[in-house]
């Protein structure tokens, strides 16, 4: 499974992209639970804030986009762990 | 004295009220609240009382408060709004970030209140709140409804984001469109909505270094990259396209011609992207009128912004309209003014030329 997160919008309208090969990971298995935990259908429906980051988010065939400011919980979690494990 | 269907305590509840949904009606109240109020111009005026784009005095009048500041420290949390830093009446502090804020925050308040006789952000005297050091590494700088949020940066790409004074004006003009014309952050509203952000951007920057439309940068968001990026700022008004070319971040994807415009989902329909057309418009006109910026051209915009023709869904030609309308009732028909707002939205492709200078 890949997981790609693409960061868009701030006020420099930067694109950031972050991808994940669930497999080749130490703990494949604590990432395929995690995905299997966020709420795919539950997503709040907020007005956009200026300058703020919108998410991207797409696990195999799913598909969410979050802004920032609803990246909470399992989102949040899924976020900084593709940052911090992406190669690029 | 002006007779109104709406009692007065009605149109001063209206005009207290802050939730955005009621901006346009709390900002018409206001509007409405300063007719009868004596006009008081600020000691520190640089031009005659200011006619509305009605041309009628003192309408948006009201009276305009010193500076309320206040900066907080988020502690490097992404929690608002932190702890009180500096308030009014307080010396500098030790922290760069908070004392450039600080003076972002004034000159902002400076170029609405003393050039355009606007009561802070709301037009009735908000105090401005800003947190500095918001996230760890945080790379952005927003406008929440309510304050202004900046990030340290995460010193590879970005420096702290305080440290432009156009990205201040920029985020404290996201509040002045919300409480004024309220454009809707999306496709070409949005990208106005962006397009006027970056323009009082770079005129609170180019009035609190006294440069006129020839001497200066046009640049958004000037010295926020760090010295590893290839490229001098964010955004290049003047030449969109332009601002930054470099190996990691790619080169500067704004248009500055409707023949580029970028169709996309990202971004609210690409809002920082095509908002170059209409800061290179604003430019245009701005060079071609010439002095300082702010009076001209500026004005003009100003008028646009609060004047009432907009509307939360007001594409680019409609907008081009209304700066041209705004152009000839502040400064006559055919005035060299309005015919240069006419002329560089021709210039960008938003409207004909045939039918803007016949």
């Amino acid at each position: 499974m890949k997981i790609t997160v693409t960061r868009t919008g701030g006020f420099a309208g930067l694109t950031a992209t972050w991808t994940v090969l669930v497999d080749d990971q130490p703990d494949p298995e604590s990432w395929r639970e995690l995905v299997q935990s966020l709420p795919w259908q539950d997503r709040p429906r907020l007005a956009p804030q200026p300058d703020r980051y919108v998410y991207r988010i797409q696990c195999s065939h799913r598909r969410a986009t979050l802004p920032e400011q609803a990246l909470e919980g399992p989102w949040r979690e899924l976020v900084d762990r593709v940052r911090e494990r992406a190669t690029g | 004295m002006m007779c109104t269907i709406i009692p007065p305590y009605l149109l001063r509840r209206l005009a207290s009220v802050t939730d955005p949904t009621y901006a346009g009606a709390a900002a018409a109240a206001r509007a409405s609240l300063s007719v009868d109020r004596p006009f008081r111009s600020i000691r520190t005026s640089e031009q005659p009382p200011p006619t509305t784009a009605a041309g009628r005095p003192g309408l948006l009048a009201r009276e305009v408060e010193p500076v309320r500041r206040t900066i907080f420290d988020a502690g490097n949390l992404e929690v608002l709004p932190g702890t009180v830093v500096r308030a009014e009446g307080d010396e500098p502090s030790a922290d760069e970030a908070v004392n450039e804020a600080w003076d972002g925050l004034g000159h902002t308040h400076a170029l609405y209140a003393e050039q355009y006789h606007r009561a802070s952000i709301d037009g009735a005297n908000l105090p401005l709140d800003a947190t500095v050091h918001y996230g760890r590494d945080y790379d952005n700088a927003f406008w929440d409804g309510e304050r202004m949020v900046f990030g340290d940066g995460d010193n590879i790409v970005f420096r702290r984001m305080t440290a432009s004074v156009s990205i201040i004006g920029h985020e404290l003009t996201h509040g002045v469109t919300q409480y004024t014309a309220n454009l809707a952050y999306e496709g070409q509203p949005g990208a106005l909505n962006e397009s006027v952000s970056d323009v009082f951007g770079a005129l609170v920057e180019q009035r609190a270094l006294g440069q006129d439309a020839a001497q200066a940068s046009w640049l958004i968001g000037a010295g926020l990259f760090t010295e590893a990026v290839q490229g001098d700022a964010i955004r290049s008004m003047r030449a969109p396209g332009t601002a930054y070319d470099d190996d990691v971040l790619g080169k500067d994807p704004q248009p500055a011609h409707m023949s580029g415009y970028v169709e996309t989902v990202d971004d609210y329909g690409g809002v920082h992207l095509n908002s170059g057309i209409p800061n290179h418009a604003f430019y245009l006109a701005a060079t071609a009128i010439g002095g300082n910026a702010w009076q001209g051209a500026g004005q003009v915009w100003y008028d646009t912004l609060t004047g009432g023709a907009l509307r939360p869904g007001t594409d680019f030609a409609s907008f081009a309209v209304a700066t041209a309308d705004a152009a000839s009732v502040r400064f006559g028909e055919r005035s060299p003014e309005h015919i240069a707002v006419a002329e560089a939205w021709a210039s960008v492709g938003v409207i004909a030329r045939a039918t803007t200078t016949s």
